[in-house]
């Protein structure tokens, strides 16, 4: 008997802009093009946490602290996304006068954001597999996933505001496979691909969300189009569309 | 309660949100409209307002509305300058000495100012305090079916300075000419408002309030996006270059938990809103949905929110 997981499938509209800084605190504040699985979870733990009344955003432990998000990266066995429309890296330059101990001075930077804006229809389709064992032992239910989903404000900054346009539920098989054909994003691990993407270094979220100093990174493949991807395989079906998952 | 405003506004001539200036050009903020020709991807740049100039105009607008209303808001953000309690220097303003515990900074913080309430702020020190802005705010970008008809164009403008001999200062000419670009486009951009986020705390949870202040504050925060809307006070250089247009859209959701509505620059997004809250009532929630189009005007739709949220008792 092969396990079936729930599962969440969002469908996406952005506003045009997503923001994602790639390195906070840096002078040229790189945007990353594709949407990290951190930011997923970000994304959905928000209007989850909204549900139970529960506004807290930070835990403090001694001397660290986490986002509260961390607390519900464990309903999820995976999440990834599939981007249809390329995100064009773009930011305006922004000149910068300062006084710094009674000197005026003066800088260049620039805050560019990926920008999801054309003639053509831009998506994002974020998917949560979930942790069903996990799920049962916590204060949410499914149905409040599925609210959850629907909640989904923004991925990353507050300008980065997205609207979900469907949610779809239903439950996922997990099996092996050899070959498999994704448009969705997949750790970039010992596999053969075949197809146009890009290769982006994110946070591995099952590591921990808040503090990324240190935090243990992971390369995705975000596919353009669909890609073919060849090796040993752990792949699922979710409405008619497949994912290949960590190895 | 959670409230998502999609607002449509016409602006011609307008210089609301200039970046970079080169020499004596000031250039208009702008983002790249990609465009699929005969299978082969174009860029036209067009005018935009980030959501950061939007969100400052609206904390200006909640400066007013809250010191109308007798409530609390730090000299910092009186004076329009929101350095939100960044650091020792800013904070020791408002609480002195700094508590070592995150939570009484926060409490400190909230208590004394509406606007670090509502729009959020970051204490960048040790321990660090942050603290997400209750209210979200898109770019503006054109309306995708008429991106294309929007311009950018470069207005010449002269400076005329009388200057006798003695006045005069190394080579500075009578005469200075400037250029100051212009943006024209149908804009949409969504504006989103966690009323429940205000007044509590985003460590514990627990309200830093009482209940009537909380009711006073939220009442401020939609005061303040009622005044923005309707006064069409966002953006810059509007002593100059007030917009000839005005807004010619909006649609308004509120709903229990977070909802947002269908972006605006999206010609189907009162249809596909009105279709997605459909599939919240089917799960077992209420909500409010009204539009200004044609004969209803924007401030009777957001008299209508304001109405709602007063029965469901968010003020």
């Amino acid at each position: 008997m092969v396990p079936l997981t729930f599962f969440l499938k969002v469908t996406m509209r952005p506003t045009g802009i997503v923001a994602l800084r790639a390195l906070p605190q840096s002078k040229m504040r790189t945007a990353l093009r594709y949407v990290p699985p951190t930011t997923l979870i970000g994304a959905i733990a928000y209007p989850l946490h909204h549900l139970s009344g529960n506004r807290a955003e930070t835990v403090y432990d001694r001397k660290t602290f986490k986002s509260t998000a961390d607390g519900v990266k464990n309903l999820f066995e995976w999440v990834t996304v599939k981007t249809i429309g390329k995100p064009r890296l773009y930011g305006a330059l922004l000149k910068i006068n300062t006084v710094y101990r009674g000197k005026a001075q003066s800088a260049v930077t620039s805050f560019p954001s990926a920008v999801m804006y054309g003639s053509g229809d831009f998506t994002i389709t974020a998917v949560y597999l979930v942790n069903e064992e996990k799920l049962s032992k916590g204060p949410y239910t499914m149905k409040d996933l599925e609210r959850a989903a629907w909640g989904i404000t923004r991925l990353g900054s507050r300008e980065s505001v997205v609207s979900v346009e469907n949610v779809e539920t239903g439950k996922a098989e997990i099996s092996e496979a050899s070959s498999a054909e994704t448009s969705y994003a997949f750790p970039f691990k010992g596999f053969e691909v075949q197809g146009r993407g890009t290769l982006q270094s994110v946070v591995d979220w099952r590591s921990g969300i808040g503090d990324y100093s240190s935090a243990k990174r992971i390369v995705m493949f975000y596919p353009e189009g669909t890609v073919s991807v060849r090796g040993k395989l752990s792949v699922t079906t979710v409405g008619g569309e497949t994912l290949v998952l960590a190895p | 309660m959670f409230l998502s405003v999609g607002v449509r506004f016409e602006a011609n001539v307008e210089a609301l949100n200039m970046v970079e200036t080169a020499g004596n050009y000031s250039k208009h903020r702008r983002v790249p409209y990609l465009v699929e020709e005969d299978g082969k991807l174009k860029t036209v740049y067009v005018p935009a307002l980030s959501g950061e100039s939007l969100a400052h105009a609206y904390q200006e607008h909640l400066v007013r509305e809250a010191l109308g209303l007798g409530l609390s808001v730090c000299d910092d953000c009186r004076r329009n300058e929101f350095y939100k309690s960044m650091n020792k220097v800013h904070l020791k303003k408002k609480v002195n000495p700094i508590p070592d515990d995150p939570r009484d900074i926060e409490i400190a913080i909230v208590r004394s100012c509406v606007v670090e309430d509502v729009g959020g702020f970051l204490y960048a020190e040790k321990p660090p305090v942050r603290r997400s802005s209750a209210f979200q705010v898109s770019y503006a970008l054109p309306v995708k079916s008429v991106a294309l008809f929007a311009t950018s164009e470069p207005q010449l403008h002269a400076r005329h300075a009388q200057m006798d001999t003695s006045s005069k200062k190394g080579n500075a000419s009578e005469q200075m000419i400037y250029y100051v670009e212009t943006g024209t486009a149908l804009y949409g951009f969504t504006f989103n408002l966690d009323l429940d986020a205000i007044g509590v705390s985003a460590i514990t949870s627990e309200p830093i309030l009482d209940e009537n202040e909380l009711k006073i504050r939220r009442e401020a925060a939609m005061r303040a996006l009622f005044r923005m809307l309707s006064s069409a006070q966002f953006g810059a250089k509007l002593s100059r270059f007030f917009p000839v247009g005005g807004i010619t859209e909006v649609a308004v959701a509120v709903t229990e938990h977070p909802f947002v509505v269908t972006s605006p620059i999206y010609d189907d997004y009162i249809a596909r809103t009105e279709r997605r809250l459909k599939v919240l009532e089917g799960l077992g929630e209420n909500y409010l949905f009204t539009v200004a189009t044609g004969e209803k005007v924007p401030e009777e739709a957001l008299k209508e929110a304001v109405d709602y949220l007063r029965e469901q008792g968010a003020f």
